[in-house]
């Protein structure tokens, strides 16, 4: 049987990057496909590449066929192609009605005006398919996410998609809306349609799929494996990779013997249950576990930025309250360097020099009241100089400089405003090889200044090379500690263990 | 099934449109008691229905910018820049009127169209480039007429701008045409809709195969179509016209579809809604004449009103 969507060997650059570098999956028609990937391992630059928003700079792309290549240089020519996206982000007109939306790839038309019947009639005919019960006529806003969802799945389909894609559809659904897709999911794959299940969630991987492509680094480390031959462990351990090396790195002093933060038994309106961690001045400590486990989250938790119902965390030795992240930074001087240093990280249309200055503004003002420019300037020198980032002046533009550099600009304004307590969540994510280990010399040498250091990484080697000890994550609590030895094999074995025993069957 | 109720069934919408319907009756109600009757007299009648045009058409021009997101400070520059420029060349160059009144709409729709172009090429926010479109158009009206007021144009357009069919002024008949037609352009034509989907969710759009570029140009094509209308209007009803024409438009043309239930984000217009309030603002004004208040009573009570719709509005959102 030909594959319904075939991708081989597909390459995509990005300024520094190579995001895609042979990445290739076939999807059969009836049969649901998984792809599974970490952070940064090129899964949403092949998701863009399959719905036409990037094209690749390699590779082929063929739909409903072996000899029918496709070049997807546009959303609307993905869906005519006939890839039906449903994106992890609902995407729907509030204001229309239910058949409207449906049909909004290709609204009939009778006389040069909108045909609502035949809106209607062809929108039912997918509500009918999908066992969706629903008024047509209604308006979408005010709908529940769920169902908003298996209308994406009706419009996706409208345009008699070969190929289904599904984005992480199950981040924000209850179990019983979970079942329902899935039954729904399942119809469509005895009716042959070819369904590509993008998601992190291992559970209902083996739940749903038959078979499944992993990516790591840009490259298909599985490719289309049926899922019946793949142990849960040997699946993890493709993901998250062993062939790397652990940098050594010089011996550091010993870390304080009271901890610094403390959380126990903690609890937040986000889903956290029981966290407890200690962690000390001088020290690393690891926060690892797959993506979704809920460790970024914990993170903002801390700073203030969503509630913590109970359970008592200590800065010092006192316990305390953080209401927002001005509190956290200057009452308890709590950093955290967040993953996504464009969106959250930078002001990139700002110079460096107030990118590191910002947190210090009030620290440099003069009664006036105005910041001076020249001791921005000082401030920002002094942490260019100590992080070597590379770059002509302060005065650059932080969105001018490489993605290696722009990290250290958003680690510099932490340092700068005299953090103690330091977050640091997926410092290395999009960035080359070469960068990365001087990034962990830096927060490294971090520690030795006595530094406390919570490291958030998806990356199990920069895990193991970096942490004193590690917390193992999942699903929104932890499920164990180990001290690391700094020897990838056995650490890496002993975290997979802790997160496999942990899993439900 | 064809009133214009039911053009916009949305049930907030109906909720909205229901309380101006209430609020301007019950106004209307008021009104004719404490005149003694006087306002249900045919003059009157007319009167307030004739000076009810201009504010539905530049109400709904409002209305079709803020359909995609867009604002258009315009609205009273062009408006005033058309109605000069219509009636110098029926005055000065014995244009005659039908041709004037063709070139008016045309003019209004190029100029919206430009402000479109400008916002969708340069990429920058139309909330700047209308204002700087409103200065450039107010000089050029000032440029036409300087001065005079033009008053010796076409006996034909300016007896229809009298005229009244069962006491309801002909141009009023024709502001609520306009408002008929847009609202089933926006309801049932194809590029109407893919308009208010832009508005509503552009990214979704994009992903849908719409234009938002296109939607961004067309809804301020048809916001300056309308200005031409409501410009029309004005040389047909008014004295005659001078520099200060459009001058007092602005809030009015906000007033209009924000009380009536518009959405400032986009995606959500009510023509019905706009309507309404255009005439609940209009009787504010009436009642500022029969109670011989002074007319800046008139601006504080529409801004407050304005501020309060948004207000109650932006309430409402947040806590849905």
């Amino acid at each position: 049987m030909s594959p319904a969507l075939s991708a081989e060997k597909l390459v995509k650059l990005f300024p520094g990057v190579r995001a895609l570098d042979g990445a290739s999956l076939r999807v059969e028609p009836g049969s649901v496909h998984a792809l599974l990937g970490e952070n940064g391992a090129g899964k949403s630059t092949l998701i863009k590449i399959l719905t036409g928003v990037h094209r690749p700079d390699g590779g082929r792309l063929e739909i409903g066929g072996d000899a029918n290549e496709v070049h997807l240089d546009s959303p609307q020519a993905a869906a005519r192609a006939g890839i039906g996206v449903v994106h992890q982000e609902r995407n729907l007109v509030p204001e229309f009605s239910v058949a409207e939306n449906i049909m909004l790839q290709r609204l009939p038309t009778k006389g040069g005006l909108l045909d609502r019947a035949a809106v209607r009639a062809e929108a039912r005919r997918y509500l009918e398919l999908l066992e969706l019960d629903l008024d047509p006529d209604r308006r979408v806003r005010g709908l529940p996410v769920s169902q908003l969802q298996l209308i994406e799945v009706a419009k996706a389909l409208s345009m008699d998609s070969k190929v289904l894609l599904l984005d992480e559809p199950t981040t924000a659904s209850t179990p019983s809306e979970v079942d329902r897709l899935f039954g729904i999911i399942r119809k469509l794959r005895d009716g042959g349609t070819a369904i590509l299940f993008v998601s992190h969630k291992l559970e209902e991987v083996y739940d749903l799929c038959d078979t499944v492509t992993v990516l790591r680094d840009g490259v298909s480390v599985l490719e289309s494996v049926p899922l019946a031959e793949l142990a849960r462990p040997q699946l993890i351990e493709a993901m998250v990779g062993r062939a790397h090396t652990v940098t050594e790195l010089p011996e550091r002093p010993p870390s304080d013997a009271n901890p610094t933060l403390e959380l126990a038994g903690v609890s937040t309106s986000d889903g956290h249950r029981d966290v407890s961690l200690s962690l000390h001045r001088g020290e690393i400590l690891g926060l690892y576990g797959l993506v979704g486990s809920g460790r970024t989250e914990l993170a903002k938790a801390l700073l203030g930025l969503s509630p913590i119902t109970s359970g008592s965390v200590r800065v010092g030795g006192k316990q305390v309250k953080i209401h927002n992240v001005r509190e956290a930074l200057k009452k308890y001087r709590i950093g955290y360097v967040p993953e996504d240093r464009k969106e959250e990280g930078l002001f990139l249309e700002q110079p460096v020099s107030r990118n590191i200055a910002v947190a210090m503004w009030d620290k440099l003002s003069r009664r006036v009241g105005g910041v001076s420019a020249k001791a921005e300037r000082q401030l920002a020198d002094e942490y260019v100089e100590r992080l070597g980032i590379r770059l002509a002046s302060t005065g650059q533009l932080a969105g001018e400089l490489s993605g290696g550099n722009q990290q250290k600009v958003s680690l510099a304004k932490w340092l700068a405003a005299k953090t103690e307590i330091l977050i640091i969540d997926e410092p290395t994510v999009g960035i080359d090889v070469r960068t990365k280990a001087a990034f962990h010399e830096l927060i490294w040498g971090l520690a030795a200044d006595g530094l406390a250091v919570l490291l958030i990484t998806s990356d199990l080697v920069e895990m193991v090379t970096l942490a004193d000890r590690i917390i193992v994550m999942r699903d929104f609590h932890v499920c164990g500690e180990l001290v690391n030895d700094h020897v990838y094999d056995s650490t890496s074995r002993e975290v997979m263990e802790l997160i496999h025993a942990d899993a439900p069957e | 099934m064809t009133s214009l109720s039911t053009l916009a069934p949305r049930a907030v919408f109906r909720s909205t449109e229901s309380t101006l319907a209430i609020l301007a009756a019950a106004g209307f109600a008021a009104l004719a008691i404490a005149s003694d009757g006087s306002l249900l007299s045919g003059s009157s009648l007319e009167t307030l229905f004739t000076y009810l045009a201009v504010p539905v058409l530049i109400g709904l021009a409002q209305m079709v910018a803020l359909a995609v997101g867009q604002m258009n400070l315009s609205v009273g520059a062009l408006g005033g820049f058309v109605a000069v420029a219509a009636g110098s060349v029926m005055a000065h160059q014995g244009v005659p009127a039908w041709l004037a009144v063709l070139g008016a709409l045309v003019l209004g729709a190029a100029v919206g169209a430009i402000n479109g172009l400008v916002v969708v090429l340069t990429q920058i926010n139309g909330f700047i480039v209308t204002l700087a479109t409103m200065t450039i158009l107010t000089g050029l009206q000032y440029e036409v007429v300087g001065t005079a007021t033009l008053s010796d144009y076409s006996p034909g357009l300016r007896e229809l701008g009298r005229t009244s069919v069962f006491h309801i002024p002909v141009i009023f008949l024709v502001a609520i045409a306009v408002a008929v037609a847009l609202a089933v352009y926006l309801r049932r034509a194809i590029w109407g809709r893919r308009l208010l989907a832009s508005g509503g969710n552009p990214l979704a759009a994009r992903l849908s195969g719409i234009s938002n570029n296109r939607a961004i140009i067309l809804a301020h094509c048809l916001s300056g179509l309308l200005i031409g209308v409501a410009a029309v209007v004005t040389l047909a009803s008014a004295p005659g016209v001078n520099q200060s024409i459009g001058g007092d438009w602005l809030l009015a043309s906000f007033a209009a579809p924000i009380i009536g239930g518009v959405a400032l984000s986009g995606g959500a217009v009510s023509v019905t809604g706009t309507v309404l309030a255009a005439l609940i603002v209009r009787l504010v004004d009436v009642a500022r004449a029969q109670f011989s208040l002074d007319p800046s009573w008139v601006n504080f009570v529409v801004g407050a009103v304005v501020l309060g719709t948004v207000v109650i509005t932006h309430r409402r959102g947040a806590s849905a």
